[in-house]
């Protein structure tokens, strides 16, 4: 009985901490459904009645819809690439029978490059895509996002491939497979729960990315979303509601599919963290 | 990479169509011994980089063990304590920008419900509440996501060890300090670690929310780095780039350090 007690009273600080850590987004869920001027007369009142057509104005009239669809292209097209390049190197660097010139110092420096920080890259890529007029574009933004994130993936999947026992690929050699085909239909299928977790993890990565997109990205009509809130948190600072609306619009698809997914959220954030 | 190195010893003109000039090592010189704003930006990304762990973990800890605990609904708050790392900091930045909004932020809101009006106050509009404060916004994210990785880590440690300090007498908090530590450790090591740096190369919160100041109160190598490459007219990428050099060897030497030492300390303990 005591020890049910002791649980329950667990529950104070757990409830506490849960009201800081849910608080502040859950408010600013309330203000996306209503006026500012509403706002302004009580900041903490009840959504009552719901402005849901604020989510439409904000989506038509404030170009969010554009950001939005600027970051989808960004993160879904980056994400493909690192992915499908990322699991083939992964897979070579894994299996001793592919040997190229330069294996391991490659590998080596792939490893180091993990852990450059962005600071660093950031003029010299600034330099390169002045150099190849890809300043400004989403080409260039995409080429950044899958150079940075590139690395930690084939390190990840590397890992992965090297566990998987070489048996499997003998057996589908005797049944007539090339490397090729073996990639394809044997290793990257067994691979699937590896590459879920980086493209999780890669997605949220490129979906919310600051730093590179401010300094390569400065026309309006190709800003991602998490510039775009930038940018109208300057320019339209006193209009709270609608900005609250747009902080919705940039965090609620990827935080829907959390609700769903959240093991495999949780899998592939921690991914990153517990390498080394 | 190696073109900010290179870039570190030269100016690069971009007004003059990137015209490299060599001056050596006298960025290193000037950034090392002239430059105030250097040092203060380098105190203040150290501070936010030595805090912020100091913060975040043993909160997280407290936390995991709450939920290990078998506190009711565990599955659900560890859901909800997860999701701040999971917005930008844009988005993030924004809302706490609300949150210490000197008239209605949630922030004087309660310290006025609680009686303690008189400490309300404009959080980032001082030079010494500002950094703090954005300390307490990288908490908010982050100890969710170190909780949940602490977690996972204690459900990896077999019941059996638990049960048999039980046997021997040991009390609640001999098992978490004595065992439960020193099994973690590596854990700990790992997850103060990329704080450590995450803090250190920390732009994008600061950029949002006060752009480094009040009075430089709040500015980072990082946002300073951009500041001198692209918003004051120097026009100059080369010294921009030699301060990035010198904070990335500073980071690195600083992170194997740390990890010397707190390896060292567990060799110490077993």
């Amino acid at each position: 009985m005591s020890r049910r007690l002791a649980r329950l009273l667990l529950l104070v600080p757990v409830l506490a901490y849960t009201a800081f850590s849910a608080g502040p987004y859950i408010w600013t869920a309330m203000m996306s459904l209503r006026t500012t001027e509403e706002i302004y007369r009580s900041h903490y009142g009840l959504p009552i009645p719901a402005h849901w057509l604020k989510y439409a104005t904000a989506w038509n009239e404030f170009g969010y819809a554009t950001y939005f669809k600027n970051s989808t292209i960004v993160a879904v097209i980056s994400v493909l690439i690192v992915s499908v390049i990322g699991s083939m190197s992964g897979y070579a660097f894994a299996r001793r029978r592919f040997q190229f010139p330069l294996r391991e110092p490659l590998f080596l420096l792939i490893f180091l490059s993990i852990m450059f920080p962005p600071q660093i890259m950031l003029l010299s890529l600034f330099q390169i895509l002045v150099q190849y007029r890809l300043f400004n574009s989403l080409t260039g933004l995409i080429l950044v996002y899958v150079v940075t994130e590139l690395p930690l993936t084939i390190y990840l999947l590397r890992t992965f491939f090297a566990q998987i026992p070489t048996e499997l690929e003998e057996a589908a050699r005797l049944d007539g497979c090339g490397d090729w085909a073996m990639f394809w239909r044997v290793m990257f299928p067994m691979a699937l729960p590896a590459v879920a977790t980086t493209v999780i993890l890669n997605f949220i990565y490129f979906w919310n990315e600051f730093l590179y997109a401010v300094i390569f990205i400065t026309q309006q009509k190709i800003r991602t979303l998490p510039l775009a809130i930038q940018f109208l948190v300057s320019d339209q600072y006193q209009d709270v509601g609608m900005l609250a609306t747009g902080l919705m619009i940039a965090t609620l698809p990827v935080l829907v599919l959390y609700l769903f997914l959240s093991e495999w959220f949780v899998k592939g954030m921690t991914a990153g963290a517990l390498k080394g | 990479m190696l073109v900010t190195f290179y870039n570190s010893l030269h100016t690069l003109r971009m007004d003059l169509g990137m015209r490299y000039e060599y001056v050596g090592l006298e960025h290193f010189r000037e950034i090392l011994t002239t430059d105030a704003v250097f040092w203060k930006a380098a105190r203040n990304s150290l501070v936010w980089a030595v805090v912020a762990p100091l913060v975040d973990l043993p909160l997280a800890f407290v936390l995991a063990l709450t939920l290990h605990a078998r506190v009711p609904f565990a599955r659900f708050f560890r859901t909800v304590w997860f999701t701040p790392v999971l917005m930008s900091y844009p988005v993030v930045g924004v809302i706490w920008l609300w949150v210490y909004n000197y008239d209605w932020g949630i922030a004087n809101l309660v310290l006025r419900a609680v009686g303690l009006g008189d400490y309300a106050q404009a959080w980032l509009a001082s030079p010494v509440t500002a950094l703090p404060a954005l300390i307490l916004v990288t908490t908010w994210m982050f100890a969710g996501f170190n909780m949940v990785v602490l977690l996972a880590a204690m459900h990896a440690i077999p019941a059996d060890y638990l049960d048999a300090a039980r046997v021997d007498g040991a009390g609640a908090w001999q098992r978490t300090l004595l065992i439960m530590v020193p099994l973690l450790w590596p854990t700990i090591i790992n997850l103060v670690i990329l704080d450590f740096i995450g803090k250190m190369k920390q732009f994008a919160l600061v950029w949002v929310m006060t752009r480094g100041g009040p009075m430089w109160g709040t500015e980072t190598v990082a946002t300073y780095v951009v500041k001198r490459a692209f918003e004051w007219k120097t026009l100059d990428l080369g010294y921009p780039s030699t301060i990035a050099v010198i904070w990335f060897v500073i980071i690195f030497g600083l992170s194997l350090l740390l990890t010397r030492v707190l390896q060292r300390r567990e060799a110490l303990e077993f």
